[in-house]
C-alpha cells in the first residue's frame, strides 16, 4: 500500500524527508510533488544533476557551426563581390553565428528539458494530478520497483541499507 | 498564515486579475482594437495606392516606419532584462514583473516586426528577406546589416516565446484546477502534465537559468545589431562607434519605461498592489536614472565627437540636430531623455505611482523623438546640398503608428485576461523563503 502525506509548508515537508530517509526508506521509494522548487529535497531524493547542459552545449555548438558554415558555403557556391569586402568576410557572418548559436542552444535547451522531464505527459493532461498547494510525499512499498519519482526513471542502484520500514 | 494558505491567497489574487471584464476595460480594449483596426485598413490603403501615399521620398527614404521599428524593438528590451538580466543577478522585484514584461517583449517584437514588412512597400515579397536562394540561386548578402537584423530579430522572438512560455508552465499547472470548461482544457493542454516532482523541478531550474544565460547576450546584441543598420553608412550623424552600447542603454531606458506604463494602471485596475509594491516600482525607477544617465552621455559624447574631430559635415549635422527643422523634436528628446528623469533622483518623487506613470509617458515621447531625429535630421541633411530636403510623415504614416500602438495594447490587453499576468510560482518562492531585507522587511514594503 502507497503511504502518503500531504504537508502544509516546506520545513514540514523536509523534516517528513529527513525522517524518511533515516528510517532507511530507499529514495527510488518516495515521490514527492511541491508547488515550488525545494533544493534541499534534491539532494535528500538523491536527484543527480540534471545533464540538460549537455543538450544547451551540443544546441550552442551545432547553431555555431551551422552559423559559420551557412554564410561560407553559400558565398562560395556563388563568388561575387560586394562591397570590396573579401568573400569569407568573417567578422560580418560572427553575427550570424552568434544569432544561431543562441537560436540552437535555446531551443536544444527546450526540447531537452521536454525529453528529461517527460513533458508532454498525454496520460497527465487528460487527468492532471492536482494537490492543492500541498507537499506531497508518497512511499511506494518495498517490492513495487519504485523509480516513480518522475522524470528521471533511469536512477542507478544506491543506498546499502536501502530496504528499510516506513 | 500558514503557507499553503498564502500559496492559495496569491493564486486567488492573480486569479480575480484574470476574472470576468469590466466596463473599462472592455471600453479600453474596443478603443485599442479599432485603432488596429483602422491601422491594418490604412496599411492595405498603402498597398493598393503605394508606397507615394507615405511621406517617405528621396532624400529622406526612412521616416516614421523605421522610427517605429526601432522604438518598438527598443520596448521590447525591457521583457528580458527583467526576466533574464535580473534573475541572473537574484533581484527579487523582478517577480513582481517579469511576466507582464515578457509578454511586453513578444508583442512588441511582433510589432516592430510589422515595420520593415511595412515599409517594404510590397508586403507580400516579404520572404525574399529570408536566407534561400533566388531563381538564379545567388543567395543573400550575409555582409548586409539588413539581413544580420533579419537572424536578430527573429532569433530574439523565438527565444523571447520559448523563456515566456516556460515561466507560464508550472503556472498554468496550478491554475487549471481552478477553471472549468474550454479554459481548464487549454491551460491542462499547456501545462503539458506538469507535476512537480524533484526531478521535473531540477530540469526546470536548470532550464531556465540556461535561458536567462542565453537571453541575457541576446539582448545586447539585437539591439547592437539595429544600431549597426545605421552606423555601418558612412552618413553623417550615423557612422559612430558609440550606437550600439548607445542604443542598448536607450533600449533599457524606453523598455523599462513602458513596464511602467503597463503595470501602474494595471495594479490599480487588477488590484494587484499587494504584489506590485511602491518599493518593486523604486527599484526600476532606479534602472530608469542609471539608463537614462548612459543614454545622456551618449548625447553629449555624440556631440563631443563631432565638434573634437573638427569633420565638417559632422559638425554640420550636429548644428542643424540642434537648431534646424527638427530642433522642436530634438529639445522634446532632451526633455523626456535627459531632463525630468533626473527629478527620480528625489525618494518622494520616485515612489510615487502617478508621477511614475507620467514620467513613463514622457520618456516615450523622448525616447520616439530621438529615433525620429537620428534617423530623419542625418538623411535630410546628407553631404551635397543639392540633394538635401525635409520630411513630415503623411496622415497615412500616423494613422499606421496609431494603428501599431492599438495593436500592442490590443494583444497585452489580451493577455492579462488569458494568462496569469504575475509570475504565481514566484511569488509563492518568495512568499514562503524567508522574508526579503531589502524590500519586504522595510517599512512601507506593502501597497501604497
Amino acid at each position: 500500500m502507497i503511504q502518503r502525506w500531504e504537508l502544509d509548508d516546506r520545513p514540514a515537508f523536509l523534516a517528513r524527508l529527513e525522517a524518511l530517509r533515516a528510517q532507511g526508506v530507499s529514495p527510488e521509494r518516495i515521490r514527492v510533488r511541491t508547488p515550488v522548487p525545494v533544493h534541499e529535497a534534491e539532494a535528500l531524493l538523491r536527484v543527480r544533476q540534471s545533464p540538460l547542459r549537455y543538450f544547451t552545449l551540443a544546441g550552442a555548438c551545432a547553431g555555431l557551426l551551422l552559423g559559420f558554415a551557412f554564410p561560407i558555403l553559400t558565398v562560395r557556391s556563388w563568388p561575387l563581390i560586394t562591397g570590396g569586402k573579401p568573400l569569407i568576410s568573417v567578422p560580418a557572418f560572427i553575427v550570424v553565428a552568434f544569432a544561431l548559436t543562441i537560436l540552437l542552444g535555446a531551443l536544444a535547451s527546450f526540447f531537452g528539458f521536454l525529453l528529461l522531464a517527460r513533458l508532454p505527459s498525454p496520460a497527465r493532461i487528460r487527468e492532471p494530478e492536482e494537490h492543492a498547494d500541498a507537499f506531497v510525499i508518497e512511499v511506494s512499498p518495498e517490492d513495487a520497483g519504485g523509480g516513480t519519482n518522475g522524470g528521471d526513471g533511469a536512477r542507478p542502484p544506491l543506498a546499502p541499507n536501502g530496504g528499510g520500514h516506513a | 498564515m500558514s503557507t499553503r494558505q498564502a500559496f492559495g491567497r496569491i493564486e486567488t489574487d492573480v486569479l480575480a486579475a484574470m476574472g470576468r471584464p469590466g466596463l473599462l476595460f472592455r471600453a479600453a480594449l474596443a478603443i485599442c482594437a479599432l485603432c488596429f483596426a483602422g491601422g491594418l485598413g490604412l496599411w492595405l490603403h498603402q498597398m493598393i495606392a503605394g508606397m507615394g501615399v507615405a511621406g517617405i521620398r528621396h532624400p529622406v527614404g526612412w521616416g516614421v516606419y523605421i522610427t517605429n521599428f526601432v522604438f518598438w524593438v527598443g520596448i521590447a528590451h525591457s521583457g528580458t532584462l527583467i526576466s533574464a538580466v535580473l534573475f541572473l543577478f537574484r533581484a527579487r522585484f523582478r517577480s513582481s514583473f517579469n511576466r507582464s514584461a515578457e509578454a511586453m517583449t513578444v508583442i512588441a517584437v511582433m510589432t516592430a516586426g510589422l515595420y520593415p514588412l511595412i515599409h517594404l512597400g510590397r508586403s507580400w515579397l516579404f520572404y525574399w528577406l529570408m536566407p534561400y536562394p533566388n531563381q538564379r540561386l545567388l543567395w543573400v548578402n550575409f555582409r548586409s546589416p539588413l539581413v544580420w537584423d533579419v537572424f536578430a530579430i527573429s532569433t530574439y522572438l523565438i527565444v523571447s516565446l520559448v523563456f515566456f512560455y516556460v515561466g507560464l508552465i508550472p503556472d498554468l499547472a496550478a491554475l487549471r484546477r481552478r477553471f472549468s470548461g474550454l479554459r481548464a482544457g487549454l491551460y491542462r493542454l499547456l501545462s503539458l502534465g506538469w507535476l512537480g516532482t524533484a526531478a521535473q523541478w531540477a530540469h526546470y531550474n536548470q532550464l531556465y537559468l540556461f535561458l536567462a544565460a542565453l537571453a541575457t547576450p541576446l539582448v545586447i546584441s539585437v539591439h547592437s545589431v539595429v544600431s549597426w543598420d545605421f552606423a555601418t553608412s558612412i552618413v553623417p550623424g550615423w557612422h559612430t562607434t558609440i550606437f550600439a552600447p548607445y542604443f542598448v542603454a536607450g533600449a533599457i531606458f524606453s523598455g523599462t519605461a513602458m513596464v511602467l506604463t503597463l503595470s501602474i494602471p494595471m495594479r490599480r485596475i487588477l488590484r494587484l498592489e499587494r504584489h506590485i509594491t511602491v518599493d518593486h516600482m523604486e527599484s526600476l525607477a532606479k534602472i530608469l536614472i542609471f539608463t537614462s544617465l548612459i543614454v545622456t552621455y551618449a548625447y553629449i559624447v555624440e556631440f563631443a565627437m563631432a565638434y573634437y574631430s573638427g569633420h565638417l559635415f559632422e559638425t554640420a549635422h550636429f548644428r542643424y540636430r540642434t537648431f534646424g527643422d527638427y530642433r522642436f523634436m530634438f529639445y522634446l528628446m532632451i526633455l523626456g531623455n535627459t531632463l525630468l528623469p533626473l527629478t527620480l533622483l528625489w525618494r518622494r518623487l520616485r515612489r510615487h505611482p502617478g508621477y511614475l506613470l507620467a514620467i513613463s509617458l514622457f520618456i516615450h515621447v523622448g525616447m520616439w523623438c530621438e529615433r525620429f531625429v537620428i534617423i530623419v535630421t542625418a538623411l535630410a541633411r546628407e553631404y551635397d546640398p543639392y540633394s538635401w530636403g525635409t520630411y513630415s510623415p503623411s496622415a497615412v504614416e500616423i494613422g499606421i503608428t496609431i494603428g501599431s500602438f492599438g495593436m500592442f495594447f490590443t494583444l497585452f490587453l489580451i493577455f492579462t485576461k488569458l494568462l496569469p499576468v504575475l509570475s504565481v510560482t514566484e511569488l509563492k518562492e518568495r512568499a514562503e523563503s524567508p522574508a526579503d531585507p531589502a524590500l519586504e522587511g522595510r517599512p512601507g514594503g506593502t501597497a501604497a
